[in-house]
């Protein structure tokens, strides 16, 4: 069964026919082109299809795309804009955040999500917030200083 | 004066493809942009460990509606293998393992494509199986592959399969039994360590296509595109040309995507389906069961003492459950055998490693490639020796270990290295000055903590061979002109290592031309001829000293081209921050310009290309032709464990790896914190779990890889630089040496924390618990 949804991605209003079935990952990647937003596992456990869904991380694996009817979406792809990376981005490049780089989208959301609850977070809350995001080249601790210079330099 | 600038090396520098991977833009597998007329592949794995086998129904699965191709034995068949093909495409008749593909099928949409493999039904006739070594050893057991000397490449190893012994190497000096006999000590032990997953977070995958020509073009995310290629031809007897491997970004590989696993099953359905793309993207249960594991190792080791300290013998045998297929597992038993020994200087080595076949999961070498498991067995062993000996463990360690200039085989001797430096600096990194005896394990031993908690240091010293191979030759082209200025492509490919950043340190400091202008592409197989493999783990080495070739013969022809229009000597000239300039007559020409506009009115702005090849030295069957140098590495760990529990915290944990020379400072350290994260998480968490054969770790649960939860509360790392004399720069490759020394380390605490010692791996809370309460029950009889 079809169903007609609306969505606020990166800021973009869409209207999109889902299946009952799909989730919004599938929809991002597949009708949205979305790539940032990757398959890790499809069972929330790795974290790298993590968006932010009215400002909260969800697995988007885990969330029907009719489920997130009439939600705002935010995934890496938004972070940016047209002239600027986004602070998160910048440091992640300047503190070697990323290496293999697959789980870094979902790492960016996740950041960012912690940041629009506090503006300077310790690190300990950092480590909390990144949990349920799995780094195979365990580049945890350069993540988390990418993420706590990039808090600093908001202020 | 003129200064040399910019002057790149050795200074921090962002890895290139960082943006790109931070904003969405990179293609990994499953981002690959095709057309609507893509197809979806899925593969049939076998549910059995040993079994014959018959496919009923294959006419209903060929019939669901989508279904473009399907294949089973009967319509491809090809041995797969680069040294031995001891696997084969498709399972015919037998298989082998859980997990081995039967059939693939392409289908309009995923969903058609899984359910036309339901139609299929698998009859099993199964077999007796062989699950671990000790049963692939029994007199009488099953063959896992009774037709082995039939297989191509079979002659080239040192097997006895009937005893399901895939390969052995051995390595002998000296008369250990005399040794042994006249020692003051003699300790005998048995380490085992578990097969581990390279459990990337991208999944095997990727896109086929055949061509008109009948050519094959594959967008892959492989680590050794050359060797797939190579690989890939062979099992589907096609000339290597005609296998095209396109690489994308690649989201971890960790060794798991060197070697080919379903790479061959995609190329094989592609040449059935009219020519329209397929891809085949794995889910992460097919990841887990359906790729490749570190093998599985069994150790048993003797070392002979002075009383003083000195260690006179080692007799070692390193046993490796390789699953049903060894050859990925080659170069493992390689790097094994010329690392057996630790990085002691013993004059008495009696050492032997076998690879032994069952019926699990075919093994490929995993970052470490099996010398993070051999130093877990010496390290806890020379540990456990000085304690015997009331020695402090640093210095036992000291004044065995190799030094430059001792002749460790006939044909190598040890050059200067960083072993002493690195175990010196990580003690000094925790706050540590090791002492003899160590003090005695006992619970409430630190002022803060609650009396059921011990804590303690232990650290660790190892090394790690270098290897050159014959197949490890680099082609590198840089191309200058007007329009994409430096454009650069190499053999090798990035997989999050900074390679590409490398090239393009190199090309800016040998040609002083700002990094901006260079660009390096992605690697394409096509863009080379197909002599070699492009070496995985040392392209440092081989990739730079073809750049520096390249780099060296474009600015010959750059101040050649300006030589000749200003009737000057070549010699005169130099490139200078951009600029072509004469040290005789003091001109000055910006390259822009050069490359823009040209030098004459008359002729075409020129372009520079050149493309340049490092080749492999020549080797032979002696056990160290291929070896290059050793790399040094360091561990030291403080920890804390909860005596009620066997919980255990690492508050710190410092590494020290020697790299010769560090090109690119940061990046070298995020290679140190990030190997140090993943062997936290080889030694505290994984271990791949079977039940009569079947893999019960096939997801992040029943596998857990290190989160931010796990990490230590303080991490050291730590750059050596004692330089490689040959290597660029006086560098060295860092990738398998950041693993060696963090189990050890962190088990020799553990003694010193609570006085028990694991000798499985991994180290889990159940572990120390069990250790724990047998101590005490023996205390307790004793008293």
């Amino acid at each position: 069964m079809n169903h007609d949804i609306e969505l606020i991605v990166n800021g973009e209003h869409r209207t999109l026919t889902v299946a009952s079935q799909q989730t919004l990952l599938d929809v991002l990647r597949e009708d949205l082109a979305l790539t940032s937003v990757k398959h890790g596992c499809s069972t929330g456990e790795c974290g790298a299809c993590s968006v932010l869904l009215d400002g909260e991380v969800v697995n988007s694996c885990m969330v029907l795309a009719v489920e997130a009817d009439g939600t705002e979406i935010l995934t890496a792809e938004g972070l940016a804009s047209e002239e600027e990376l986004h602070p998160l981005q910048k440091s992640f490049i300047d503190h070697h955040g990323v290496q293999c780089g697959y789980c870094a989208s979902g790492m960016l959301i996740s950041a960012k999500a912690l940041l629009n609850r506090t503006s300077r977070p310790h690190e300990e809350e950092i480590r909390e917030a990144l949990v349920g995001n799995l780094c195979r080249c365990g580049a945890y601790a350069d993540i988390i200083k990418s993420i706590q210079v990039a808090s600093r330099a908001r202020r | 004066m003129i200064s040399r600038k910019p002057h790149v090396i050795g200074k921090p520098f962002p890895l290139i493809e960082a943006q790109k991977k931070l904003t969405g833009k990179t293609c990994y597998a499953g981002d690959e942009s095709v057309g609507p007329d893509m197809l979806h592949a899925r593969i049939l794995f076998s549910e059995r460990p040993s079994a014959r086998f018959r496919l009923q129904n294959l006419e209903a699965a060929r019939e669901f509606p989508g279904v473009i191709a399907l294949l089973t034995a009967q319509d491809i068949n090809g041995p797969v293998g680069r040294t031995i093909a001891d696997r084969e495409l498709l399972a015919s008749e037998r298989v082998r393992y859980v997990g081995q593909p039967l059939a693939i099928v392409a289908a309009e949409t995923p969903e058609a494509a899984a359910a036309a493999l339901k139609q299929i039904q698998v009859d099993y006739e199964e077999e007796p199986a062989v699950l671990s070594i000790a049963e692939a050893l029994a007199k009488n057991a099953p063959v896992v592959h009774p037709n082995y000397r039939e297989y191509p490449g079979a002659e080239h190893l040192n097997a006895t399969p009937e005893h399901n012994i895939a390969h052995e190497l051995s390595f002998a000096r000296g008369d250990v039994e005399q040794a042994f006999a006249k020692a003051d000590i003699v300790l005998e032990r048995s380490y085992s360590a578990a097969h581990l997953q390279h459990a990337p977070m991208e999944t095997h995958g990727g896109v086929a296509q055949q061509q008109p020509d009948g050519s094959i073009v594959m967008w892959m995310h492989v680590q050794a595109p050359f060797l797939q290629r190579s690989i890939i031809s062979k099992a589907l007897h096609l000339p290597p040309e005609k296998v095209r491997i396109i690489t994308g970004c690649v989201g971890g590989s960790f060794g798991g995507k060197v070697f080919v696993s379903i790479e061959g099953l995609l190329a094989a359905i592609a040449l059935h389906v009219g020519g329209r793309p397929v891809r085949l993207l794995l889910n992460r249960e097919e990841e887990f069961k359906g790729v490749f594991m570190a093998p599985a190792m069994q150790a048993r080791l003797k070392m002979a003492a002075t009383k003083e300290g000195r260690i006179t013998a080692i007799q070692a045998t390193y046993d490796w459950d390789v699953g049903a297929s060894v050859d990925a597992a080659l170069f493992h038993l390689q790097a094994v055998i010329l690392a057996g020994t630790g990085p002691y200087a013993i004059p008495n080595v009696k050492i032997q490693t076998r690879a032994i076949y069952t019926n699990l999961l075919p093994a490929a070498p995993l970052r470490g490639v099996g010398i993070a498991q051999v130093h877990w067995a010496i390290e806890q062993h020379v540990d456990e020796l000085a304690d015997m000996l009331n020695m402090n463990p640093l210095n036992m360690r000291q004044w065995n270990l190799v030094k430059g200039g001792d002749q460790l085989f006939p044909n190598f001797v040890m050059h200067a290295n960083g072993l002493e430096s690195c175990g010196l600096q990580v003690v000094k990194a925790i706050d540590w000055q090791p002492t003899a005896p160590p003090p005695a394990p006992a619970p409430n031993n630190t002022p803060t903590s609650p009396s059921y908690t011990g804590s303690g240091r232990g650290m660790a010293i190892g090394w790690s061979p270098i290897l050159l191979s014959d197949q490890c030759g680099s082609s590198v082209t840089i191309q200058l002109d007007a329009e994409n200025l430096c454009n650069v492509i190499v053999d090798g490919v990035d997989i999050g290592q900074g390679l590409y950043a490398f090239a393009t340190q190199l090309i800016s400091f040998e040609l002083n031309i700002p990094t901006e202008w260079i660009t390096v592409e992605p690697t394409d197989t096509a863009n080379f001829d197909p002599h070699w493999e492009a070496s995985y783990h040392n392209l440092l080495w081989s990739t730079g000293h073809a750049l520096l070739k390249a780099t060296a013969e474009l600015k010959h022809q750059i101040l050649a081209y300006v030589a000749k229009a200003w009737k000057e000597p070549p010699t005169n000239l130099d490139i200078v921050e951009g600029e072509v300039i004469s040290y005789a007559t003091r001109r000055k020409y910006p390259l822009l310009t050069l490359l823009e506009q040209g030098m004459d009115d008359d002729a075409p702005p020129p372009a520079f290309s050149v493309t340049s090849t490092y080749r492999p030295p020549n080797v032979n069957d002696s056990i160290d032709s291929q070896l290059q140098s050793f790399a040094a590495t360091a561990y030291a760990a403080e920890v804390q464990v909860d005596e009620r529990t066997g919980a255990l915290k690492i508050l710190q944990l410092a590494a020290a790896a020697d790299v010769g020379h560090a090109l690119n400072p940061e990046s070298v350290k995020a290679q140190i914190k990030g190997g140090m994260i993943q062997s936290v998480s080889f030694t505290l968490l994984e271990a791949m779990l079977f039940e009569n054969g079947v893999p019960l770790s096939v997801n992040f649960m029943d596998y857990p890889i290190a989160t931010t939860a796990d990490m230590p509360q303080q991490l050291h790392p730590i750059v050596v630089e004692v330089p490689q004399q040959s290597g660029p720069y006086g560098a060295r490759d860092l990738s398998h040496h950041v693993q060696v020394g963090a189990a050890p380390a962190i088990a020799n605490a553990i003694y010193r924390a609570v006085g028990v010692r694991i000798r499985d791996l991994p180290i889990t809370p159940q572990r120390i618990y069990d250790a724990i309460q047998k101590k005490r029950n023996a205390e307790d009889h004793n008293s």
